[in-house]
């Protein structure tokens, strides 16, 4: 009891407090500048807190990392374009349903299942945290593949109609994802002698690139002088009635359950809980043909999905020492600056730092509720009212700058346009996206786990499947390709009876 | 013309003020590493603290890429006015190279001081019949080809600095490269492979409640830290010491008068409690060569790395 009340009293200690709402605050905004992201953010803003309390540091992390998963929703809804790279699948509904008029209840759909999403994150972190570490472990490069190879199926779903074109645009990702340095081998693909290749291509400059970039040009292209009119942007009272937020339940449920299993595994992250998220709730729904036309289950499943990933992406990190994203290694670094040393023992030497950190993820979820939902989305979405000839010099501005920081190199600028070009041409071709996105991240994923778990079993392939999570994840990967498959002839038959 | 004589004679003018003055504007500091990873942390650290020595404000510039090659890269491109410090770990000097085409090597740059070191450690489950450094080496050596060993990845340092030892014992493991020492950690705690090769820091908590046995570090000497562990002078290997170390450079030309300035500041500012305090938060200890010796230090390990690289057919 005494630990609690230590917690609660540094937590609602002023400094921490004014840290939590600020930064959510700033989350939320950095999180709808498209181009500027999390993680860039708190890389440059912790070494300033180097000097404070460490509950001020961490709370300042928890705000921007929940505020900013939430914000990327704002441009994703409003103007398709993702505020952050977590925010793609929060597009393919959410967009629709502005241009059907329904912008504010997409935004506040968009808040609730973000701090759903997040609250239930924080809260297995607070309960399970050192069990689902431990668990988490017996996750070896076997595992690691066929969960990648799960995510790829689940490009199945997402294609859309085209489902040719889904798979050139999904070998296209692949492709993107094999340059750079083979990590197993040391031997540079791809690379033309240009040292900037040999990392491979940045993920989130593509991702800016290839997201951000085509719904930029289309804005261009409306040769728009006079913006939206306050009417038209129809931000009024949007209330969120009983029965469709029950009809949101099981979504938020399956997303929480999926965005918090992404999370505690390292080397995956927010986008791809936000797809997996996604193509469950499409599988999941009786009318699948209705996601990508403005879904509300769409929007909350990703946005549910997507911070969900992050208090579990801690859990690694805090309960064994080990940082599964760029976030979690932040927060690390910022514990070793303060003193503390990361590892299993971490909790028991310092619970009232680990257990106030915990509580902070917390309450900065429940506070996207106050910060977006009255605050931010109301100034933040006015930004749609300017016009488009002053917003897409704006965007391209504030994407080039998020880009630059993100390495300080020159080239990635071009990177970005170039993938936002063939963003661009693909989208007038009809391709989807959104398999060239999980090609480029899971592909790498897929080839170097697949490769080290045979270095290990000496070049033993049926290793892959004779462990028993290997073989679960194996089995659940089939069943994905399967079941629109099924699904179809079961329609088929009983279209076929019908008349 | 005259402008120009004009302009020459204010350069003149310019070097000279800027060496009896020197700091007199903001400093940048090339990282050639994300933000937060241990050299960023390491260097934000030392750069608070040089920042009172000095009495001017440091900037951290970020470029991190193709294992730190790109930003030494394009740290080639800085004046060399005192202005533009690297601050680098030792891979992207010695090791990278190696493998890689660079537009630099080791003497491509002024050196001015290291400031901390440390050894890599190789460890294992407790169940592992061995319970010395020797044992270990021994039981390696019996049973070739049978055990896994995951490091930081291909070429790595770290697997540079355990080869050396390998080979000098005849030894023959299979090598599996991870994304760095936390995947590493967690493969090796899963039991997904034998041993952990890596950084000491990561794994030091698991030695300290038996869940690792730590055997060997990469350092001639041993670490107290590690108590089980032997140091290589003690296997008889002083010879293959292969260590994770930091340093600054300045770029090829800086004035001979600036580097000095800057040594005399980063011994005071290493050698200061705060930063011996964060180093050993890190795992890591002060450790300041300067000057020339810095520069043979450099070399020296760029050498016995070609070696290493070379028989591992890793070599470009």
């Amino acid at each position: 009891m005494d630990l609690l009340t230590q917690i609660a009293g540094s937590v609602f200690s002023l400094g921490s407090v004014a840290a939590m709402l600020g930064a959510s605050l700033l989350g939320v905004l950095i999180g709808a500048l498209p181009g500027l992201n999390p993680v860039m953010a708190i890389a440059l803003l912790l070494p300033l807190t180097y000097s404070m309390e460490p509950l001020i540091a961490l709370g300042m992390v928890a705000g921007i990392y929940n505020g900013s998963m939430y914000g990327g929703a704002i441009p994703a809804i409003l103007m398709r374009i993702p505020g952050t790279p977590a925010a793609i699948a929060t597009t393919f509904d959410g967009f629709p349903m502005t241009q059907r008029g329904e912008a504010a209840r997409a935004l506040k759909i968009a808040c609730w299942s973000s701090a759903i999403g997040g609250t239930a994150s924080a809260l297995a972190l607070m309960t399970m945290g050192p069990l689902l570490a431990r668990a988490t472990l017996h996750f070896g490069p076997a595992e690691y593949f066929w969960i990648a190879m799960f995510g790829m199926a689940s490009i199945g779903v997402l294609v859309g109609d085209d489902a040719l074109k889904g798979l050139m645009a999904a070998v296209l990702g692949l492709l993107l994802g094999t340059v750079g340095l083979d990590n197993l081998s040391g031997i540079p693909r791809y690379t033309f002698g240009e040292p900037w290749l040999l990392g491979g291509l940045d993920l989130v400059v593509i991702l800016v690139g290839l997201y951000a970039l085509p719904p930029v040009i289309a804005l261009a292209e409306q040769a728009d002088l006079k913006g939206l009119s306050a009417a038209a942007l129809k931000l009024g009272r949007a209330r969120l009635g009983w029965a469709e937020i029950r009809g949101l339940i099981p979504t938020w449920l399956r997303s929480s359950f999926i965005g918090i299993g992404v999370g505690i595994l390292p080397g995956a992250g927010g986008n791809i809980a936000a797809f997996l998220s996604y193509s469950a709730a499409k599988s999941a729904s009786p009318d699948p043909d209705s996601f990508g036309k403005g879904n509300p289950q769409g929007v909350a499943a990703a946005e549910c999905g997507n911070n969900a990933d992050n208090a579990a992406s801690m859990i690694p990190a805090l309960a064994l020492g080990i940082p599964g994203n760029v976030v979690a290694a932040l927060v690390l670094g910022a514990l070793l600056i303060h003193g503390l040393q990361p590892g299993p023992q971490l909790f028991h030497q310092n619970p009232a730092l680990v257990g106030g950190f915990m509580a902070q993820m917390l309450i900065t979820s429940l506070l996207i509720l106050l910060v977006g939902g009255a605050a931010a989305t109301r100034v933040f979405a006015q930004v749609q009212r300017l016009p488009g000839v002053l917003m897409v010099p704006m965007i391209l501005v504030l994407m080039a700058v998020g880009v630059y920081v993100i390495n300080g190199r020159v080239v990635d600028l071009w990177v970005m346009f170039a993938a936002g070009l063939a963003g661009y041409v693909l989208e007038k071709l009809a391709f989807p996206l959104a398999p060239v996105v999980l090609g480029l991240i899971l592909g790498p994923m897929a080839e170097q786990s697949v490769r080290r778990a045979l270095l290990i079993s000496r070049g033993d392939a049926t290793e892959l499947l004779t462990r028993p999570i290997s073989a679960v994840i194996a089995v659940a990967t089939l069943a994905l390709i399967l079941w629109p498959i099924l699904r179809a002839w079961q329609r088929r038959r009983h279209g076929a009876k019908a008349p | 013309m005259k402008t120009l004589m004009l302009g020459a004679a204010a350069l003149v003018l310019g070097t000279t003020v800027a060496q009896a003055d020197y700091p007199e504007r903001p400093i940048e500091i090339t990282v050639p590493a994300p933000a937060g990873g241990g050299t960023d942390t390491s260097a934000r650290m030392l750069a608070t603290l040089l920042e009172g020595e000095l009495g001017t404000s440091i900037a951290i510039l970020n470029a991190a890429g193709g294992g730190g090659s790109v930003g030494v890269t394009q740290f080639m491109q800085a004046r060399n006015d005192g202005y533009s410090l690297l601050a680098t770990w030792n891979s992207p000097i010695t090791t990278v190279p190696q493998m890689q085409p660079t537009a630099y090597a080791p003497d491509s740059f002024v050196p001015v001081a290291s400031t901390s070191q440390t050894a890599y450690t190789l460890c294992v489950a407790p169940a592992f019949p061995a319970e010395t450094g020797e044992e270990f080496l021994a039981e390696l050596a019996a049973n070739p080809g049978r055990y896994t060993y995951g490091n930081d990845g291909i070429g790595g340092t770290m697997q540079l600095a355990a080869e050396r030892i390998f080979q000098a014992r005849g030894i023959e493991t299979i090598a599996v490269p991870f994304g760095g020492a936390g995947e590493t950690l967690q493969n090796f705690l899963g039991g997904h492979v034998d041993i952990y090769g890596g950084s000491i820091s990561p794994v030091l908590p698991y030695a300290q409640s038996g869940e690792a046995k730590c055997l060997i570090v990469t350092s001639a000497a041993a670490v107290p830290a590690l108590p089980q562990a032997s140091g290589l002078e003690a296997l008889g290997l002083g010879d293959k010491e292969t260590l994770l170390w930091r340093m600054v450079l300045a770029p090829a030309g800086t004035d001979q008068a600036i580097v000095d300035r800057l040594i005399a500041a980063l011994e005071t500012t290493v050698n200061s409690p705060q930063y011996t305090e964060f180093l050993a938060g890190v795992g890591e200890v002060p450790n300041v060569v300067t000057g020339p010796a810095l520069g043979e230090r450099l070399q020296g390990e760029f050498d016995a790395l070609a070696e290493v690289a070379q028989s591992l057919g890793l070599a470009q």
